[in-house]
């Protein structure tokens, strides 16, 4: 279905483009035989959680995966950060350096590992934070970096390594949104002095909930295992303070692994989707798709466009009409976290940049609910809000 | 799995073969049959739904509210991530009391919030703790009071809720061991201002991982579901920071067939353990602990309190023994609190001051109940401690496991 006048848009009380929602999460689905035949092995074993077979075989994919030499499992991604950030932190320092323009929690998983975010700027063709935007953040406080890669292609991983080494800085990457990617260095999973991702349903391998770190540090990865299980080793030894129950149980642990198997797969329904977002964006003026840097390996996972000065509407408006056809996009990283009301310490932030990418990006249906002909349907409607912008914005104020 | 060996030093710990061929696990591990498991898998593959507050874990917080008769069922993805997030609810600072005699987790989730445990003892027959216990740890900067239900059965949490409200503090309680027990005809999950149970497997009600929060408090609820997640956060209320403490459908659906066979899960916790009562009470040294304070139990431990003199040897010899055989029984709780690595430093604790709880910990064994036990496992370590007994004195110089 294409709509080809203001009076058929839904928020003017036209029907919606799509009956189901068609949102920004993946939920990617395994095939249900593969996951039941992971499933057997912990149900044959009476093996549910602590550690069990499915939960050790995806640490060692993950690590093989991310050609790091460690992979620990967590029930989150983030726990897998909060914790990773206890353990890394330079002790008797308070600050955190991380960007503004990331995870809306992030600041909160500061506040629990007792740390005060400091935050930094991105750079502005990339979005993402490097070691210029960083560096002004050193001081003699800094416990660590939190080196975030953003949802389209990968910050300056190599020269967040270099500063973080010159200055004698943990170095910590929340990888989250780049499990597939490659950089300069390499496979992402084996920089900095660890690297988080996430196993949560609407990220590239879905395991219902689960996240996991990779490191090259095995005392790391030793005291990363021991926390999650509340600083046992083995029985009756807690042999570190700081643990919690952080543990991924073996169902979960069955359906990432199951999906890891047909990562491949995903990757090309995900480059079919994103192709088809490219060819069909190109004509439409007044927005612009962030491209992947193909020269490296990448996931095609994420659709982030750019809405360009003479886009007619303001993003929201934009957002406003776009939910209500049941395209549920989403404005990246808005509020960024420095202007959130944050009612623990934090070293507040002006950043002039970020104030200005904050207004300006939104992220467009993907994952496996968003078929190709979904997508002629969006961006058929981003072409009529063009189109038809002043009309829309006037209909809509009076 | 052999029967009684008759010769007495046909123990596996002087070369003999194990009692059981395979390890028998200490914990609940009751789980759905594959039929079930998959049906229920299914189900979620079907519906393509598969966290942030999905259909099943709404349905498990509506059944769970029936079933405690309690307003409010918040679950979670872990009860120690409970326990966080309803100190953070709580808005509890400086110090909160509880016992020193519990699971490590309780008191984590304090120094996870900033907040200092401060470690009372506890009872020695019941193991519980106490209002008189509480009493003695009491200064200005207590904020909070976290009760802990032990072995299936409770602190009266009536009588510690009352003491805090003296006090005009919050008491919460660590209900992990007691989920579906009842105190005077209300289920617990009613006490307090909060109560947060555990679903892990080795817990009666089991989501592999897992747990709940219970309150009655619409306000807390609010604060609870909005520091969970912003899924299922309701009505959006102010929280200093938020934790991602969902529960995933996956776990949801274990949860759901698990409380399914809760009834006949704790009628088999029930006979196995008149079984281990009847058979271990008549051992000199034995004393299995009753679940206090409650009508109904679900009985998902069995633990034991040994008295090395009677017996002729110690727990920890006993433990060595039977683990010889395959009998994965553990010390529980295993060191006190304020003697692990986490706290020993910052409790500056005499030898004396918590003398219920040291004795506990060195005299305290747990023994398997659940799923992968029988009637006749049950009747084969019952044998082997008696056979022990009986000949304990090849048993005076066992060596043990190091204490930490």
């Amino acid at each position: 279905m294409t709509k080809t006048n203001t009076a058929e848009l839904a928020t003017f009380g036209g029907a919606r483009l799509f009956d189901q929602p068609k949102s920004t999460s993946n939920l990617v689905q395994p095939d249900f035989e593969r996951f039941l035949t992971y499933s057997k092995q912990f149900f044959n074993k009476r093996h549910y959680t602590n550690n069990g077979p499915l939960v050790r075989l995806l640490e060692k994919r993950m690590a093989d995966f991310h050609q790091a030499q460690f992979c620990v499992t967590f029930c989150s991604g983030f726990w897998a950060i909060a914790v990773t950030m206890t353990a890394l932190a330079l002790k008797g320092r308070s600050e955190v350096i991380i960007p503004s323009l990331s995870y809306r929690r992030i600041a909160d998983l500061a506040a629990w590992a007792k740390l005060k975010p400091r935050f930094c700027e991105v750079e502005a063709h990339t979005l993402a934070m490097s070691a210029r935007t960083v560096a002004p953040c050193i001081n003699d406080q800094t416990a660590l970096i939190v080196g975030m890669h953003p949802i389209v292609n990968c910050c300056d991983a190599a020269g967040l390594v270099r500063l973080a080494d010159e200055n004698a800085i943990p170095l910590l990457f929340d990888s989250v949104e780049s499990v597939y990617e490659c950089c300069s260095l390499g496979k992402i999973g084996g920089f900095g002095d660890a690297e988080c991702f996430s196993l949560h349903a609407s990220k590239l391998i879905n395991g219902f909930e689960g996240g996991y770190v990779t490191t090259n540090n095995e005392a790391l990865a030793g005291k990363l295992a021991v926390l999650r299980g509340f600083g046992f080793l083995g029985q009756d030894h807690i042999v570190l303070a700081g643990g919690l129950n952080a543990k991924l149980n073996e169902i979960h642990a069955a359906m990432a692994l199951a999906n890891l198997d047909e990562l491949d797969v995903q990757i090309n329904r995900n480059r079919e989707r994103y192709e088809r977002y490219k060819r069909g964006l190109a004509p439409v003026r007044g927005i612009r798709l962030v491209e992947f840097d193909e020269a490296y390996q990448t996931s095609y996972k994420n659709i982030l466009v750019e809405l360009l000065p003479d886009w007619p509407l303001s993003r929201s408006r934009t957002l406003a009409v776009l939910h209500a056809e049941n395209i549920l996009a989403r404005p990246y990283y808005a509020p960024p976290l420095h202007q959130k009301k944050m009612d623990y310490p934090h070293i507040p932030a002006s950043l002039a940049v970020t104030d200005l990418l904050a207004e300006r990006f939104m992220l467009l249906p993907c994952g496996e609910f968003v078929t190709v002909e979904d997508i002629d349907g969006v961006i058929g409607l981003l072409d009529l809000l063009y189109r038809h912008g002043p009309a829309i914005e006037a209909h809509a104020t009076s | 799995m052999k029967t009684h060996k008759t010769r007495e030093k046909s123990f596996a710990l002087f070369g003999a073969p194990p009692a059981f061929e395979k390890p028998l696990p200490v914990a609940q591990l009751y789980f759905p049959s594959w039929e079930r498991y998959e049906a229920a898998m299914r189900g979620i593959f079907e519906r393509r739904y598969y966290t942030n507050q999905g259909p099943l874990a709404r349905q498990l917080e509506e059944q769970l509210q029936q079933f405690l008769g309690v307003k409010h069922a918040i679950c979670v993805a872990n009860a120690t991530i409970g326990l966080m997030m309803a100190a953070e609810a709580l808005n509890l600072k400086g110090k909160v009391i509880l016992p020193a005699f519990t699971f490590v987790a309780s008191a984590q989730s304090l120094s996870w919030c900033g907040i200092e445990p401060v470690f009372c003892d506890v009872n020695p027959l019941t193991h519980q703790m106490t209002p008189a216990n509480l009493e003695k740890c009491l200064d200005s900067s207590v904020s909070g009071i976290m009760g802990v239900n032990l072995w299936g059965g409770t602190c009266d949490p009536a009588a510690i809720t009352e003491f805090a409200r003296q006090h005009a503090l919050p008491a919460y309680f660590d209900s992990a061991h007691a989920f579906g027990c009842v105190v005077n005809k209300v289920k617990v999950g009613n006490f307090g201002s909060v109560e947060v149970f555990s679903f892990h497997a080795t817990k009666i009600l089991s989501a592999t991982e897992g747990g709940c929060l219970c309150t009655n408090d619409d306000d807390l609820a609010a604060r609870l579901r909005n520091i969970r997640s912003g899924y299922g956060a309701g009505r959006p209320v102010d929280v200093l920071k938020t934790a991602n403490g969902r529960m995933s459908e996956a776990q949801a659906a274990i949860a759901l067939l698990s409380l399914e066979d809760f009834p006949e899960n704790q009628r088999n916790n029930e006979r196995l353990r008149q079984s281990y009562e009847v058979c271990l009470n008549s051992i000199p040294g034995i004393r299995v602990v009753k679940p206090s304070g409650v009508s109904f139990s679900n009985y998902q431990y069995l633990v034991c309190e040994v008295d090395e003199k009677l017996l002729g040897f110690s727990r920890d010899v006993l433990l060595t023994l039977l683990k010889a055989e395959n009998v994965i029984c553990r010390r529980y709780f295993y060191p006190g609190l304020h003697r692990t690595v986490e706290y020993i430093s910052k409790q500056q604790m005499g030898a004396d001051l918590l003398p219920v709880t040291d004795h506990l910990c060195a005299t305290c064994l747990q023994l398997p109940i659940g799923a992968m036990v029988t009637l006749e496992a049950v009747e084969t370590i019952c044998d082997i401690v008696q056979r022990a007994h009986l000949v304990s004195e090849l048993f005076q110089s066992v060596p043990t496991q190091g204490r930490q």
